[in-house]
């Protein structure tokens, strides 16, 4: 969990969600890449961050790209938020006694356009939030950060500067993560993906 | 040369027949009709339990099953094989719940059966279901009323019988049914087809019933701040034998 | 104790890996190619217990050329990293795991675009512009992030890599005096002298 770092965190608003990440690839305290993927889309009304051991984000991310895309086919539909949080805790559970080093977080909005934030452990211990949810290296400094930052019924605009400064505060306190920053802001209307300078320090 | 392909292994007769599915098809032509119907707001199965003999105790016999909380079937044919499906059905539910936390939609677990029908008359060593079934539930999609045949091909239909009556039943349908049909009509309806070649008398022991529908309710929900939300949910149920006997009552 | 190093450039990728062959604290050879070529325009560059990782570069190698076999086209660098980088992390979660840290890099031989991937023995992978792996990584890293730059022609790359075989000489207490320098661009793969 504390061998490549992250910064992974998503926020709830007024009728939107925002998720966001550091960008870092390392290796401990060596930087290998500032271009790492961390977040990924499942439609464009449900996203979901992976923080811990990059070999399993990136092993994680393509079975769920596999199970949601059999989803997609077999049922015909997008899967909803509260059904992919599911999905993926019963993946995660699969693997009781030698799991991915992940801990996924999840933001989307429901079919009803109801805000939805969930997070769980490398076990998938599902955590719904009524506020926001981190994850990764850099999860004390983001619960100090979004403590102290969040407040219910923010617009997108004001969630994207909220979530931003968490993020962005929250990564400099962390050695292993960082190296720049990705916000996707989820409205009705759809997904905004907005990049970030910080400190490459 | 006919007999040839009369044994076990479903095998392709010459003119591209399956012929031990047409078997399979009239073991359900002689078993017991069962009737089902989509209403606007819900749908219906309902089936007769007549016994072949009146010193049998009916008051255990089953032959509309829950799947889940919100499905349920009915057979006609061959009970036991039924049997067979009605555990592969629930069990299918169960692991669809198990992975999303959440019942089936009722086109999943229909494939789910309809897969397992087609399995049996493909392998080598089985025999093919001497049953129909008549699938009925609720999902966040709407209310559908299934029929699957021993070949394990699937239809979705506004109104349907199979089993014994199911010619004259389906005419009956043709007649009755309307789309603006409310659940409590399509009951009645149910009941008023299945009189139609009825033998012996109609009573709450000897008829079944049992509805699809969607109802609002209150759940816990952590992620609200107020710690619950209202959600719509599937739900299907066998109908009491008293509710059984109020529709009777206004059968003529 | 091993050094691997990649570049790309404008139109091709550079891959060099350091040719010692050592055990505990004995070199045992100075001429080990510790690269395989996967097709015609993919080359990896490995690192590891000796065994498992010639073993793991030439079960790669096989793989993919059976693939080019069986369906008469070689896969894109991203496929073959793809592919490799899922063995390993396959790999790491069974009884007897490869240790093996690479990188491949490649061109397309139509769009003649140059791509590198850097992978550790965990399955995690990057592309990159530039990489290494090794304590190579401590001394190079930082004369990539100064004198790396956007397509650099093949002299500027061959320049730049020499500037890190120095800084590795002049402050690595190991001696890798033999390294084994590989161009892989449209015209196909080949060693040069550096």
């Amino acid at each position: 969990m504390d061998y490549n770092g992250a910064a992974i965190v998503a926020m709830k608003g007024k009728n939107c969600v925002a998720i966001a990440s550091d960008r870092r690839f390392g290796v401990q305290a060596q930087t290998v890449s500032t271009n790492f993927k961390k977040i990924f889309e499942v439609h464009p009304q449900l996203y979901y961050g992976l923080g811990g051991l990059a070999t399993d984000v990136l092993t994680l991310s393509e079975i769920f790209e596999y199970k949601l895309s059999m989803y997609k086919l077999r049922e015909g539909r997008d899967i909803s938020p509260k059904t992919f949080a599911n999905l993926a805790a019963s993946t995660l559970y699969e693997r009781r006694f030698g799991p991915w080093f992940v801990e996924p977080v999840i933001a989307g909005l429901e079919k009803d356009g109801t805000p939805f934030v969930c997070g769980m452990d490398l076990i998938g211990a599902l955590n719904f939030a009524t506020d926001f949810i981190v994850s990764g290296t850099a999860k004390e400094q983001l619960y100090g950060m979004a403590e102290s930052l969040w407040e219910p019924d923010l617009g997108p605009e004001d969630l994207f500067e909220i979530i931003s400064q968490t993020l962005l505060n929250a990564q400099d306190r962390d050695a292993l993560s960082g190296w720049g920053g990705v916000v996707t802001v989820i409205t009705p209307e759809g997904a905004t993906t907005r990049y970030l300078k910080s400190r490459m320090d | 040369m006919a007999d040839r392909y009369s044994f076990s292994l479903t095998t392709f007769s010459p003119s591209g027949k399956l012929v031990q599915i047409e078997y399979a098809l009239n073991a359900v032509s002689q078993g017991v009709t069962s009737i089902g119907i989509k209403a606007t707001n819900g749908c219906v199965i309902a089936t007769s339990k007549q016994t072949s003999s009146p010193l049998i105790d009916d008051t255990t016999i089953e032959k509309i099953s829950v799947v889940c909380s919100s499905i349920g079937l009915v057979y006609s044919g061959m009970g036991p094989d039924a049997r067979v499906l009605v555990d592969r059905a629930r069990k299918a539910a169960q692991q669809y719940r198990r992975v999303y936390n959440e019942d089936p939609p009722v086109a999943i677990l229909v494939k789910e059966v309809a897969q397992v029908m087609q399995e049996y008359t493909q392998s080598g060593g089985v025999r093919p279901f001497g049953v129909s079934l008549l699938v009925i539930g609720s999902d966040s999609t709407g209310h559908y009323l299934y029929q699957v045949d021993p070949s394990g091909s699937y239809f979705p239909w506004k109104a349907t019988a199979i089993g014994k009556n199911m010619v004259n039943a389906k005419t009956f349908l043709e007649k009755r049914f309307s789309a603006n049909l409310e659940r409590d009509d399509a009951c009645h309806t149910a009941l008023l087809t299945l009189k139609e070649g009825f033998e012996g008398a109609m009573t709450e022991s000897t008829v079944e019933l049992g509805i699809a529908y969607s109802e609002e309710v209150e759940v816990t929900d952590s992620s609200q701040p107020s710690g619950k939300r209202r959600e719509r949910r599937g739900v299907f149920r066998k109908l009491a034998a008293e509710e059984v006997k109020d529709y009777l009552a206004n059968i003529a | 104790m091993e050094t691997l190093l990649g570049i790309v450039g404008k139109d091709y990728t550079l891959l060099a890996a350091d040719a010692v062959s050592a055990r505990s604290i004995v070199v045992m050879k100075r001429g080990e190619d510790k690269s395989r070529p996967l097709n015609d325009h993919n080359l990896m560059v490995f690192t590891g217990e000796p065994g498992d990782a010639v073993n793991f570069a030439e079960f790669i190698q096989a793989n993919l050329k059976l693939y080019e076999i069986r369906n008469a086209t070689p896969l894109s660098t991203k496929a073959i990293a793809s592919y490799t980088r899922r063995e390993l992390a396959d790999s790491l979660r069974s009884r007897n795991s490869y240790a093996v840290n690479l990188l491949i890099g490649g061109v397309d031989p139509k769009t003649k675009t140059p791509e590198l991937y850097w992978m550790d023995y965990l399955g995690a992978m990057v592309k990159v512009n530039h990489g290494a792996h090794g304590y190579a990584a401590y001394f190079c890293s930082s004369v990539f992030d100064r004198h790396w730059k956007a397509d650099m022609s093949l002299d500027e790359g061959i320049a730049l890599l020499q500037k890190c075989l120095h800084e590795l000489r002049t402050r690595l207490v190991v001696n890798q005096s033999v390294f084994i320098v590989k161009v892989v661009d449209s015209n196909g793969i080949r060693e040069i002298q550096v």
